[in-house]
């Protein structure tokens, strides 16, 4: 077999990594006041390790991958093939990050699992539209009022 | 109505001193403005610390005594030894209705530069009260006196006298300002950082360090089973109460105090008249029996400054933490 | 003994009051539900709760409080199991038996496991904190920095154990860890290390954002890849709660030993449930002969973390109500709500006020009852979660991690940081790195730095302190003859064989 082994391109990407962070560590400033063992000491060793385990690693037989992907019937581009998926709900919990608080925790939690749930294949809409408001609702006054934490209302009034 | 203006004028601390000595000139005056909404009352550190205790307290006490017409909610907002919130509240310029805790923290994380804010970026309302640090040993441990101690470190060095926040921060202060005033050199104590007074207890039980430094009121239970002896505390007279035994660093000898001061500032630009407001609710406050009961409880001492006094004390703090963390080496430019 | 029973009895005179059985029932069922929720850990309930007990008798409030902490170890487990979302950071280990266990069917036999390991831990640190409470102070405070150091490098032997196919894997996922563990200000010279000049990376990265990321946000990920449900896996069944009689054997020996070192673990500051429970794993992994079924939902991977962790939740108590000195963060609001009640803890504290030392333990005897009774019924109830449609059950479980990772401190960055570790997490999936090894390194890393610099500033730099001390000396024995032992066992057998 001549084309190389997931396992390589892994290790290669980690060998890089290594060589960065040992970079970074060694731009962390020595204490003025000496210390038997300083700042840097410890950043040192993980990266050292790490680059050291990586040669390990281009060199260790591959075994099977652990996860097989289902994308039998996505011929293709596909908006719901599961690895769009993935892109999808990260991109998903990116935008409730940047709109819980403009949205208020209700509204965004809300739009985000029903969405999320309709786009997994999720067609019972009614029953979507109801589980969600339940669980947020429920979770929103247990935080708010019951244990007293506080949640960004948005612009809902309550 | 006194003109906001004095705010915009300010440039460093000159000016903010200025306009704070406008606030206490006209304090009389201008008693007639109260909080419209509840006060959002911030500790900069999670729960169970100093700061959160002296949140939690005040907000209780007036709460109790019903002596502002509007809650006090106490929110904790951790992470970086309080550069987190501080970079948060430093946002919310003009903002009389939000309150923060503090402490030498605010001046001694921007001197080792990781806070972009220092006390000059916020209004000081009032001091509310000092602790004091003390230095523990053994029972069994060889040194009566802070003098025994020090003298011990001048031959060995490495004898270790572990605190309870990072190194550069107030525990280290105390201790290398005090070895400083020794006549040692402060830079050469070795300084041992645990993540929390509990753990300094705990380690100087086991004899795991030759000494410890806290805070006075804390380790007063701590000496109570004669497991630990108290050599030295930076007050400038004996503390009374439990440790009214305890000699201070002045009568053995050594010219220095040191305190752990509490308060509680605004965001930059408060209305006057709500720093008015809320350092004569703090004055109205210490006053009341239920906070003496809980200042007592927690060894804490009421060292009231109105906001200007509190910012003139502010700025000499700067400048006495600025020197010891320079002797230290640890002063970032 | 006799002394302690009759102290007991006083304590039960104290917790048996009507209004303080009130303030178990309260604070262990809202502890409970507070367990449950991803992310929101007991420090934050307890911290908004000091208002509360402020004007209350400090025996009740502190029962109160207890309540809610160890309530919140013993519901932690649900969603690890149900979700694969700790609710708690002490409860990461119990997901990974505990979630394929679901995942098989059986989530009522995990979850019925895991609520009994927790009051039998429950109950053992209980009996413990009441017979040698004083004791254990001893031995909290001869731990110093070596036999801090010692201890962490025995944890991390556990590493070996827990990456099952490439110890290569393994290694670098614990180094992973450990680097993650080290991001934010150096205590020892306040420092910055790793914070990219960020405030949100100052304080590091919060260990619930990562073990979520890893494991729920991760799992979301996975079952989207995997594609409509399952080949061969039948959903949905939960199965039932009840225990065979050799299920029970079987987990006894687990549970017995995971209390009683989840309860020595929990009475040392700054270790406490996280540890126990991995630490607790570890040990019935190496010494189960079916070992290697580990993390495949074997019972006995669900009942000793589950054990240790509530065993270290009660130990934890140790330092606080013997020494006055506060183990962990929630220990520490613990301690601070004691002070605004009026009670300063302290090494006296038994003495001056044996009502809230024995009221406490005593009312731990009946929470522990309280939430056996409160679990079990329900177990059927909470576990139908798993019955939702697929669809529904994901989008579900990511507005859980979404919603517990932001309540910890209302920061945006932290999401952020969840999805970056949940896409950390899938790479770790899809090519065999293990996920335990990670979390491994990540609880014990800091910590081990930490105790090591510690150490050697104590001795001036002379590496043979830990060595010296000989309780250090001996936990490093141990961990050597750990690793070691697999490789000797091999040596005998083959001779022996040879011999044959």
């Amino acid at each position: 077999m001549t084309r190389i082994n997931h396992n390589q391109v892994l290790a290669v990407i980690l060998g890089l990594f290594s060589i960065v962070y040992l970079w970074m560590a060694f731009q962390i400033p020595t204490f003025p006041i000496p210390r038997p063992v300083d700042s840097d000491a410890f950043p040192k060793a993980l990266g050292s390790a790490i680059l050291l385990l990586s040669i390990f690693l281009f060199f260790e037989k591959a075994g099977e991958k652990t996860i097989e992907v289902e994308d039998k019937g996505h011929v293709g581009f596909s908006f719901t093939s599961p690895r769009m998926q993935v892109v999808v709900t990260s991109v998903g919990v990116l935008a409730y990050a940047f709109l819980i608080e403009p949205l208020g925790f209700v509204l965004a939690s809300s739009l985000l699992m029903f969405l999320l749930a309709i786009y997994y294949g999720y067609r019972a809409w009614l029953t979507n539209l109801a589980t969600t408001l339940g669980i947020v609702l429920s979770l929103y006054f247990v935080m708010t009022r019951a244990v007293g934490v506080h949640l960004p209302p948005g612009i809902l009034p309550f | 109505m006194l003109p906001r203006k004095t705010w915009s004028l300010r440039s460093a601390a000159t000016a903010l001193t200025l306009s704070i000595a406008a606030v206490g000139l006209s304090s009389a005056a201008l008693a007639d403005w109260t909080p419209s909404k509840p006060v959002e009352y911030i500790a900069p550190a999670n729960p169970g610390g100093g700061w959160d205790t002296l949140v939690r307290t005040t907000a209780n006490t007036i709460r109790a005594e019903d002596l502002a017409p509007v809650n006090f909610a106490a929110i904790n907002i951790p992470g970086g030894g309080g550069s987190v919130a501080w970079a948060q509240i430093a946002r919310d310029e003009k903002n009389d209705h939000k309150l923060f805790a503090t402490s030498p923290p605010i001046i001694l994380v921007p001197l080792s530069g990781r806070s972009r804010f220092d006390h000059n970026d916020f209004t000081p309302i009032a001091r509310l009260i000092t602790d004091y640090s003390i230095v523990l040993v053994r029972a069994d441990s060889p040194y009566q006196t802070i003098n025994d101690l020090f003298d011990a470190m001048k031959e060995n060095p490495s004898l270790s006298i572990g605190g309870g926040s990072a190194a550069g921060s107030m525990d280290h202060i105390a201790v290398a300002g005090a070895a400083g005033a020794a006549g040692l050199n402060a830079a050469s104590v070795n300084y041992i950082a645990f993540s929390g007074g509990g753990e300094v207890m705990t380690n100087l039980r086991g004899g795991h360090i030759a000494a410890g430094v806290t805070g006075a009121g804390e380790s007063s239970a701590q000496l109570e089973d004669g497991m630990l002896r108290a050599l030295a505390v930076s007050s400038p007279e004996r503390i009374h109460g439990p440790l009214a035994d305890v000699p201070t660093y002045v009568e053995q000898g050594i010219d220095y105090t040191f305190d752990i001061w509490r308060g509680v500032m605004g965001p930059k630009g408060m209305s006057a008249e709500a720093v008015t407001y809320y350092q004569d609710l703090f004055a109205r406050m210490q006053e009341t029996d239920n906070w003496k009961e809980s200042r007592d409880r927690l060894g804490w001492y009421d060292a009231y400054q109105n906001s200007e006094e509190f910012g003139k004390f502010l700025d000499e703090q700067y400048e006495l933490f600025s020197s010891v963390l320079s002797d230290l080496g640890l002063l970032a430019n | 003994m006799f002394e302690s029973f009759s102290s007991l009895m006083y304590g039960f005179s104290i917790a048996l009051d009507p209004i303080n059985l009130f303030y178990v029932f309260i604070g262990v069922f809202a502890g409970t539900i507070i367990g449950m929720l991803p992310g929101l850990g007991p420090i934050s309930a307890l911290a908004l709760m000091i208002p509360i007990t402020f004007s209350m008798d400090p025996s009740s409030g502190l029962i109160l409080m207890a309540g809610v902490y160890y309530g919140a170890i013993f519901g932690g487990s649900t969603s690890s199991i149900l979700l694969n979302a700790p609710g708690v950071a002490g409860t990461v280990a119990t997901s990974f038996d505990g979630y394929p266990m679901a995942r098989q069917g059986k989530a009522g036999k995990a979850l019925a496991i895991a609520a009994y390991a927790s009051f039998v831990g429950g109950t053992i640190s209980v009996i413990g904190l009441m017979l040698i409470a004083p004791l254990l102070s001893k031995v909290a405070v001869s731990f110093g920095p070596p036999e801090y150091f010692a201890l962490m490098i025995l944890g991390l032997t556990a590493v070996v154990s827990l990456s099952d196919k490439s110890l290569v894997k393994g290694l670098i996922a614990a180094v992973f860890g450990m680097m993650v563990s080290i991001v934010g200000i150096d205590l020892q010279t306040g420092t910055e290390r790793y914070t990219f000049n960020s405030l949100n990376m100052l304080d590091g990265i919060d260990f619930l954002v990562v073990a979520l990321g890893v494991f729920a946000l991760a799992e979301v990920f996975v079952m989207l890849l995997r594609g409509d449900d399952n080949k061969g896996e039948k959903r949905k069944a939960i199965g039932s709660l009840k225990l065979s009689g050799a299920e029970v054997k079987e987990i006894a020996g687990p549970v017995g030993r995971s209390s009683v070192l989840g309860f020595f673990i929990g009475v040392l500051p700054g270790a406490g449930a996280t540890i126990g429970s991995f630490l607790g794993y570890s040990m019935e992994k190496r010494i189960a002969k079916d070992g290697d079924t580990f993390g495949k939902g074997n019972i006995k991977g669900v009942a000793a973390p589950e054990a240790a962790n509530n065993a270290a939740c009660g130990g934890s108590f140790v330092p606080l109500l013997t020494l006055g000195v506060p183990g962990s963060g929630t220990t520490a609001v613990l301690l601070g709500a004691l002070l605004v009640m009026g009670v300063t803890p302290g090494p006296m504290m038994m003495e001056t006020r044996p009502d809230v030392f024995w009221g406490v333990i005593a009312s731990m005897y009946i929470g522990n009852v309280f939430l056996l009774a409160l679990n079990l019924p329900f177990i059927p109830l909470i576990a139908k979660i798993l019955d939702a449609p697929r669809p529904l059950l994901l989008a579900m479980i990511l507005i859980f991690c979404m919603v517990g990772v932001y309540g910890m401190n209302f920061n945006i960055f932290d999401l952020v940081m969840l999805l970056v570790f949940g896409l950390i997490g899938l790479v770790m999936r899809l090519y065999g790195f293990p996920a335990a090894p990670m979390i491994l390194g990540l609880i014990l890393g800091a910590l081990m730095e930490e105790s090591m610099r510690r150490a050697l500033q104590i001795s001036g730099g002379d590496w043979s302190i830990f060595i010296d001390k000989p309780i250090s000396l001996w936990l490093l024995v141990i961990a050597l003859l750990s690793l070691t032992a697999p490789s000797l066992k091999k040596l005998y057998q083959k001779a022996r064989t040879a011999r044959a």
